[in-house]
Order: C-alpha cells, then structure tokens, then sequence
C-alpha cells in the first residue's frame, strides 16, 4: 500500500491542505492533482529544467523534491505571477525577443529568469548565461533567451 | 518510484531515534538530489526514508576558535553566498561554484555531497586538502574522523547505517596559505566531473616561491578522492620558479593517479589531463603572485 502524507503549502500565493502518496514527487503534485500544467517534465532528473520551480524563494528542479517534502513551503510556479509580479515583464520580453519556438523549456526558462533578476537586477550576459546554465533549450541556440533576459531586466528597472 | 514510507525529523535527537528503531532498513534524504534520482531509477534497497532537511541545527556556517564549521544541511548555494567561507574557505568555495546548476546548488546540500561518496563528488576533494573533519553521531555517541579516512571506495564510507553525519569543519585558511580547485567536464554547466583536482600551500613569504605545506587531491581518477603525495613533496622541496618546473611537478601526477575508462573519458585521457589541470592551475597562481583568484 502507498503510504500518503497530509501535508499543506502555498502556491502562487493560495494556501492549500491536501493529501500525497509519499513516493510522488512535487512535480507530479503540481501538474497532476493542483492542475497547473505549466511546469514541465523533461528528463525527471536535474538535468533539463523544464520542472524549474521557486521553492521558499530559490529555484530547484520539482522532478527531485519528494511530494512530502513540500510541507509548508512556498511555492511559485510560471503561473504565479499573482505573488511575483516580475514574471510578467519576462514573460512579455520572450514573447518580445522571440525567445520561444516550440515553447517547451520556456516555463523553466522564465523561472530560472525570475530567479536570476530577484538576486541580481541588473546581469551581466555571463551572469544571465549563468543564471540560465540548468536549462536546456533544443530549439533556440539560447541567444534570443539571453536577449530577452536581458530587456526583462531592462524594462523592470524602468 | 516504489512505495515508501516516509518519516521526517526535526531534531537531531528524533532523528537518531528513528535511525536506530529502523537500523538497517532506513535511508536519510536531505536535498534529494542524488537520492531522488536513484529512488527514480529503483536502486535504493530501504523502504524507510528519513527526510532531515528540517533540522535546524544542521543547518549554518559559524567561525569557532580558527576553525570554520559549515553544517551538513548547507546548501553549495549557501556557500557561495557567505562571506565567511570565501575568506576562510575559498577552495572549497571554488569547487561549489562548479556543481550541476543553479537549481542543483539550491538544493543540494554538502552533507548529500559528501556521504553520497562519489570519487567525482567536488566538494570533497576541495575539503581533502582544507583538511576536513566529519562528526558522526550515533544514539550511542559520536567519533569525529578526518575526510580522507570517511571514503573506502565508490559510494562507501564508514558511516555506520544508525550514524548521521552532524559537523563539518576544518581549520580557517591563513594569509600566507593559497590554493585553487579546477575541474574539467564535458560542458560548463551539469557537467560531472571528469576528473578534478584541489590544491592548497602555504607560503614561505611574500617575494618567494617556495612553500612549507602542500596538500593535493585529485577526484575522479580512483576508486575515491586521493591525495598526492608525491606532489606535494616536489612542491615543498623546490622552488616554483619558473613554468619549467611547476610543469615537472605537475607531472608527478601522473603517478599519483589509477583512473579508469568510462564513458566520460579514457585513462590515458584522465592521467594527461591530470597534469595539465594542475600545471595550469599553478601557473595561473603564480601569474598572480601566489594569490587566490578572485
Ligand atoms: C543534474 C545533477 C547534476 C549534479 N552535478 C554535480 C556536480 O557537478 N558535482 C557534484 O559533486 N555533484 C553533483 N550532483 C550530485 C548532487 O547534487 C550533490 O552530491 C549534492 O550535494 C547532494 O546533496 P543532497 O542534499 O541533494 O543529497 P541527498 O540526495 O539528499 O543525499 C545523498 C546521500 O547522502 C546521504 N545523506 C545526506 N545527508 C546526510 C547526513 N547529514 N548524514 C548522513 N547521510 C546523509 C543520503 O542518505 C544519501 O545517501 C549532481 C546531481 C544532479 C541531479
Ligand atoms: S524534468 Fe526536472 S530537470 Fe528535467
Ligand atoms: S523553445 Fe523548444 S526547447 Fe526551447
């Protein structure tokens, strides 16, 4: 038998008590039972980014936190722009830039963006290809990612 | 992922408790970033999971009589972030800085890194020639063991099965000590290391080029992190004075190690670049009369 965990957190700002088989991981909790499907999974190892996430404030991989170990944590995901008011101005400067084909690393992308322009607001194009280091694109050749970062960071200091 | 059972801690006490009730069926999760991916990959035989990532006081970076303890549950992000490791610290500092990503340095944690025992893991070369000690703490009481001796061999240690590692701490680097890690990988970033390698000195004094203290530690190019002695000897019985020597010194290396072939790279691969890691290393500080890179 599954062993499941009452456990509670906040995502997006929005307090919420529910119940998870301890073998699950943050992702799947995310995705399957809260319904926010933004969140990607690549390779569910650390590896691509596409599950990136803010957890209390910093950005992990949700593919490698167990389900229960997201009791009490503050959660953002790409859709929270409701408590990280940041999120839209990139998520504007990709659209801008044309940093998305066919969009799948870009939920990560952003997140690891949010995360990057929190600590520092004004990167340097090494410190936003830093930033964005635990991110795979297949598709952009990251220039125009690099691009909109850096107009985000632009057009948030406005 | 198969079922578990799942249990946290929020005190060392507690967690010492469930570590014995469970003796041999219970694995201890901090991060989660080694142990989640295995857990997906069906290669951890326990049932019980212990999640200490809450434990407070496993968790900081405090200065204590010269000797700087960073706790297990530190974060590589943590440690980039403070100021007392990057005075006091900084090898171990540089060889965090180049773990996985952002989101890996988030979240993994140095304890992970270090009982993890992977002879790639980098922080645990950086913490051989820092000259490292572990606190392991049992419901029977504690031993304290110095790094080298933790490691037996890939993923093994002497940790016993009811043991939690609780401190890590090694004495504060002085002025007149230097030293850098350099790792090769296949890429930049989420790169494992290919082989790695830490160094610190100590000085004789400004204006010289010779030193009193060497320690070397190669990673990735044994069955665990290894010193290297025979390095460290030529360091202290020369003088470093010019590119000709630091290239003879760094090719005692070359004996030190007995890397194997794998799928990141071949041994004779590992055992040239083994020099060449340390020969640039010790050139650039030279470069820069002996101090730290910034
Ligand atoms: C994509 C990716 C890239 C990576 N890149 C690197 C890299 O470049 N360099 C590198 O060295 N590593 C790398 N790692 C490995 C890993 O991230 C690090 O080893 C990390 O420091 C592990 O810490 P953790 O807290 O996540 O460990 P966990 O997964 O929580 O635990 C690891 C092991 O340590 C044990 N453990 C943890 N804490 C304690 C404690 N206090 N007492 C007793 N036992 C304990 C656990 O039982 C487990 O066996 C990478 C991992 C991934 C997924
Ligand atoms: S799905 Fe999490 S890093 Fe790839
Ligand atoms: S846009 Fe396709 S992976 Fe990045």
């Amino acid at each position: 038998m599954v062993q499941t965990m009452d456990i509670s957190f906040a995502l997006n700002g929005k307090e919420y008590k529910l119940s998870v088989p301890a073998n699950a991981v943050l992702l799947d909790i995310i995705r399957d039972k809260m319904h926010l499907t933004g969140t990607k999974e690549g390779c569910g190892r650390g590896e691509c980014g596409a599950c990136t996430i803010l957890f209390n404030g910093r950005s992990v991989n949700a593919c490698l936190i167990l389900a229960p170990q997201a009791d009490g944590a503050e959660i953002v995901t790409v859709e929270g722009a409701d408590v990280e008011r940041k999120l839209l101005s990139i998520q504007k400067a990709f659209v801008e830039e044309g940093a998305i084909q066919c969009g799948f690393c870009t939920p990560g992308m952003i997140m690891s963006s949010l995360y990057l322009l929190n600590k520092n607001p004004n990167p340097s194009i090494s410190e936003i290809r830093e930033g964005i280091s635990g991110n795979l694109c297949r598709c952009t050749g990251y220039v125009k990612i690099i691009k909109a970062v850096e107009r985000a960071s632009k057009d948030i200091g406005k | 992922m198969k079922a578990l059972n799942y249990l946290r801690a929020d005190t060392i006490d507690s967690a010492l408790q469930y570590l014995d009730e469970f003796k041999q069926d219970i694995r201890i999760i901090a991060g989660g970033t080694d142990l989640v991916v295995r857990l997906k990959q069906d290669m951890v035989k326990e049932n019980n999971i212990l999640d200490i990532s809450r434990i407070k006081e496993l968790n900081g970076i405090f200065r204590e009589n010269g000797t700087i303890h960073v706790l297990p549950l530190t974060t590589h992000t943590d440690i980039l972030e403070s100021e007392v490791i990057d005075k006091y610290a900084f090898i171990l500092r540089e060889a965090c800085a180049t773990i996985g990503s952002p989101q890996i340095r988030n979240r993994g944690t140095l304890g992970g890194n270090i009982v993890n025992a992977s002879p790639a893991g980098d922080s645990i070369s950086a913490l051989f020639v820092q000259t490292a000690k572990l606190k392991l703490k049992s419901i029977n009481g504690e031993r304290v063991v110095s790094i080298e001796e933790f490691f037996t061999g890939p993923g093994k240690t002497i940790l016993k099965p009811n043991e939690l590692l609780v401190d890590i701490f090694m004495p504060e680097l002085e002025e007149n000590e230097t030293g850098f890690f350099k790792k090769l990988g296949q890429r930049d970033a989420l790169a494992i290391s290919v082989l790695n390698v830490a160094v610190k000195m100590r000085r004789r004094g400004a204006g010289t080029n010779t030193f009193d203290r060497a320690v070397v530690a190669f990673g990735a190019v044994a069955p665990t992190v290894v010193r290297g002695r025979r390095v460290e000897n030529a360091i202290i019985s020369s003088s470093l004075d010019s590119s000709k020597q630091i290239h003879y010194i760094a090719r005692l290396a070359f004996r030190e190690v007995s890397p194997i072939s794998d799928i990141r790279a071949s041994l004779k691969y590992r055992q040239d670049m083994s020099i060449n890691l340390l020969y640039e290393g010790l050139l650039d500080l030279r470069a820069n009369d002996w101090k730290r890179k910034t």
